[in-house]
């Protein structure tokens, strides 16, 4: 599903990813840990086509990312749901409206959308605020309809960057719960965090990065 | 149709949010069209008074005393034929003898003893409204000249090529005073797309987030700046329609003008789109101007 072939990425003369070779396959979750830095977020963006490796090869269910003009990339990005630490949902707009946007990126119909946007907020539990302005949410609230805007198109792969950062233990436990849900559905998990909790709830693949190696990588499929 | 709905409620959000920048922008676009519309309502009826001008022109040929009666037809068959000439009058020795003596009774006895008829016989030729220019005019005369059953051709050229220079004078005015403004009202356009550009950089973040491409990001910002546009073309013929009632109003009747402000003429139906769309034109002009760097090499 996922390989990385001897990725390396430098910011500005500074490395920020060495040599990563990976492999993720189906169904996995894999969880990113190691300090400030590490380079957990440099690894996801550039599967998800933001960044560009200086070295090595990427692919995503068998395209090459390295490859991909800009022009790919959105549609490389409808292919995944991404879900970062500090929500990024339009504040003015309606939870429905928020989670609907992928939809009406790609053109779905008024039905199917609606029917969609209620399947995804059922999935985290929001359906009965469909009409509630975003703003007025609470963090845990914010993040759930950011989780069902990342999967309302059904996603194959879904990459978290510390979707649990700015959440007490309480609503952590609840975030990571819907995530493993969706694993348990099918999806590819992948996610950046530095919360033991999470990755103990998630119990999954466990791939640790210091200063851009990959220093271990446990319970990988074998 | 979810898509389109999304469209336009972006553009609405967006020129409802930046209220002032969004009146600036409409003013110099008003502004800029005014002004070239000015160039072209005054072009547009010299032009007009020219084709008037034309069709009062006659060309007055004279055909050799001795020609043939057929190759006379034969030569108003061809005149007659031609796109620059409206009407062809045969004028005989006697009429032209008889039209003399109406208009100069007192000086007849002039013509006491110079036989049956001393004026030559000619054809006169009225000049289509619209369709001659001053070349095909000229290229008339050449020819006519040249023709060897013709003695002579007679018009005046000279006030009709003074007219025809100074509408090429309006025409190059306009090119460039039209060109100035434009130019200034894509560039207020432009920053007026840049600061809801700015001001909806997370919603663009999101977008880009979510697997928008930069198209469906510049569509909203595309039909800000063609309503942009379209509001101030509106503006500008309003403007130009009020100035002009207002001047045909001031003016008629005035000895300066001669009687030529009541013949004045608004642009009809299809130049008054054309500046609409000339409005819509810039409005998309100045916003692909902002987001064609702003979009296009981001990942």
């Amino acid at each position: 599903m996922i390989q990385l072939f001897h990725v390396t990425k430098y910011y500005d003369g500074c490395l920020a990813l060495s040599d990563i070779s990976l492999r993720i396959e189906k169904g996995e979750c894999v969880l990113l840990t190691g300090p400030s830095g590490a380079g957990k977020t440099t690894l996801l963006k550039l599967i998800f086509g933001a960044e560009h490796p200086d070295e090595g090869q990427i692919l995503v269910q068998n395209r090459n990312i390295a490859r991909l003009g800009g022009s790919d990339i959105p549609y490389h990005r409808r292919t995944m749901g991404y879900v970062l630490q500090d929500f990024k949902l339009l504040p003015q707009r309606t939870v429905s409206e928020n989670v609907a946007l992928p939809l009406i990126i790609r053109g779905l119909s008024s039905f199917e959308s609606r029917r969609k946007v209620l399947e995804a907020l059922r999935a985290v539990g929001m359906d009965h605020k469909l009409s509630t302005i975003a703003s007025v949410l609470s963090a845990g609230e914010q993040q759930r309809v950011c989780i069902a805007r990342a999967i309302v198109n059904s996603p194959i792969i879904l990459l978290a960057d510390e979707p649990t950062g700015n959440l007490d233990p309480q609503l952590t436990t609840e975030i990571a719960a819907l995530f493993k849900a969706i694993n348990t559905r099918g999806t590819t998990v992948m996610m950046a965090t530095h919360n033991r909790q999470v990755v103990e709830q998630l119990n999954g693949r466990i791939l640790r990065l210091d200063c851009g190696h990959l220093v271990s990588d446990q319970g990988a499929y074998t | 149709m979810k898509r389109l709905w999304y469209f336009i409620r972006e553009a609405y959000t967006s020129l409802r949010t930046h209220q002032t920048s969004t009146l600036i922008g409409i003013l110099t676009t008003a502004f800029t069209l005014t002004s070239f519309g000015i160039f072209l309502l005054l072009y547009h009826n010299v032009h007009n008074l020219l084709g008037q001008v034309q069709h009062t022109i006659q060309i007055i040929v004279y055909p050799k005393d001795a020609i043939e009666s057929g190759k006379l037809r034969d030569l108003q068959q061809g005149l007659k034929a031609d796109p620059a000439v409206d009407s062809l009058t045969f004028m005989s020795k006697q009429d032209a003898l008889r039209e003399f003596k109406e208009q100069f009774p007192e000086e007849v006895y002039l013509l006491e003893g110079l036989g049956e008829s001393p004026f030559p016989a000619s054809l006169v030729l009225t000049m289509a409204a619209k369709t001659p220019t001053t070349d095909m005019i000229a290229n008339l005369v050449n020819r006519l000249k040249h023709h060897p059953d013709i003695d002579r051709v007679r018009y005046n050229r000279d006030w009709i090529e003074r007219l025809t220079l100074i509408i090429a004078y309006m025409e190059f005015g306009a090119l460039v005073v039209g060109s100035i403004l434009a130019l200034a009202s894509v560039t207020i356009i432009a920053i007026t797309v840049q600061l809801a550009f700015h001001t909806r950089q997370q919603e663009i973040e999101i977008l880009r987030l979510i697997g928008a491409t930069s198209l469906f990001i510049s569509i909203p910002y595309l039909i800000e700046g063609a309503l942009l546009g379209a509001a101030g073309g509106g503006m500008a013929l309003g403007f130009l329609r009020g100035g002009f009632e207002f001047f045909t109003h001031k003016t008629q009747g005035m000895s300066v003008f001669g009687g030529f402000s009541s013949e004045l003429e608004f642009f009809p139906l299809p130049l008054s789109l054309i500046l609409i769309a000339g409005g819509i034109l810039l409005g998309c002009l100045g916003t692909l101007t902002t987001i064609y760097g702003s979009l296009r090499f981001r990942l």
